[in-house]
């Protein structure tokens, strides 16, 4: 893998990774509030967005080939992926001590969490993708008018 | 095989003359240069022979080792490698969108955001081809008018 592809590579997964700890916070917020209002957290609390959005981060590996990937391909490395990352989450949730595991309504909540994150996540890159293909758009129109007009 | 040229004035036409017993690959392989220099390339469909004019190219695809041309509608084998294709065809809006294809940008009707960062080209006969990742950057320098 060349310098360039690598920069490429490290400036995708931090934008995917601020993203996940913004949307991991949000979802954490809304849920505590709805859930578990009065619950009060420690400092070490702010830590683990920024571990849940690093397990998101590495999971992306999957999806990553250097050969082309059909779209069916994809979609299946991308369940498999999210499929780790609950299995990853969970196993944490179960070990720590900090997480009511023991309330029925936390593995559900938490299965739901990480699904919404990875859904709005991948929701959220299509419409910045989506504003990068209207200036790439509006790039070719030019240069297909430059072209025809030598 | 002999190879000669002659300087001569601006007011003769300048021209290529190749002098042959038989048509083997070789001067097969000279012809196919020298048309595709004039904006044609000669490919084959259905063990026949056509000359493709560059500007009816849609993209070029390679499969298997062999390389294709198409067409609005027709697909043609060209006896080329995709990157001497490439090379050919680089000052000619083509422009290499993945591994294994390039395609002509004035061809594209629109792009649109694929998965995976990925996006397509939607082409003027309704194709719709995958513009890999790795190849965004060096497109969006082309279209701004710099070189890949």
């Amino acid at each position: 893998m060349t310098g360039k592809k690598w920069k490429e590579l490290f400036i995708q997964a931090l934008r995917l990774y601020t993203l996940l700890v913004t949307l991991i916070v949000v979802i954490m917020m809304i849920l505590g509030y709805l859930l578990d209002r009065d619950r009060v957290f420690g400092y070490d609390a702010f830590l683990s967005p920024l571990v849940y959005a690093l397990i998101g981060t590495v999971a992306t590996v999957i999806t990553r080939s250097d050969q082309e990937l059909s779209v069916r391909n994809l979609i299946i490395r991308k369940v498999i992926s999210l499929l780790l990352i609950e299995g990853v989450i969970l196993l944490i949730a179960l070990n720590a001590d900090t997480i009511p595991t023991e309330k029925s309504w936390v593995i559900p909540s938490l299965t739901l969490a990480v699904f919404a994150v990875f859904v709005l996540t991948h929701i959220i890159l299509y419409f910045i993708d989506r504003k990068e293909a209207e200036k790439l758009n509006a790039d070719l129109a030019r240069f297909q008018e430059k072209q025809m007009n030598g | 095989m002999k190879l000669e040229t002659r300087k001569i004035p601006e007011s003769e036409p300048e021209m290529v003359e190749i002098r042959y017993h038989w048509i083997t690959e070789e001067i097969q392989e000279i012809i196919s240069f020298v048309k595709s220099r004039q904006g044609q390339l000669s490919a084959t469909r259905d063990g026949k022979r056509f000359e493709v004019p560059v500007v009816d190219l849609f993209y070029a695809e390679s499969v298997d080792d062999r390389l294709f041309l198409y067409t609005a509608a027709d697909s043609y084998e060209i006896r080329m490698k995709l990157y001497e294709l490439e090379d050919l065809l680089k000052n000619k809006s083509f422009f290499r969108v993945s591994k294994s294809m390039i395609v002509n940008l004035m061809k594209i009707t629109s792009i649109r955001p694929a998965l995976n960062g990925r996006f397509s080209a939607v082409l003027k006969n309704g194709e719709e081809i995958i513009i890999s990742r790795k190849y965004v950057p060096a497109l969006k320098q082309i279209l701004k008018g710099g070189e890949s």
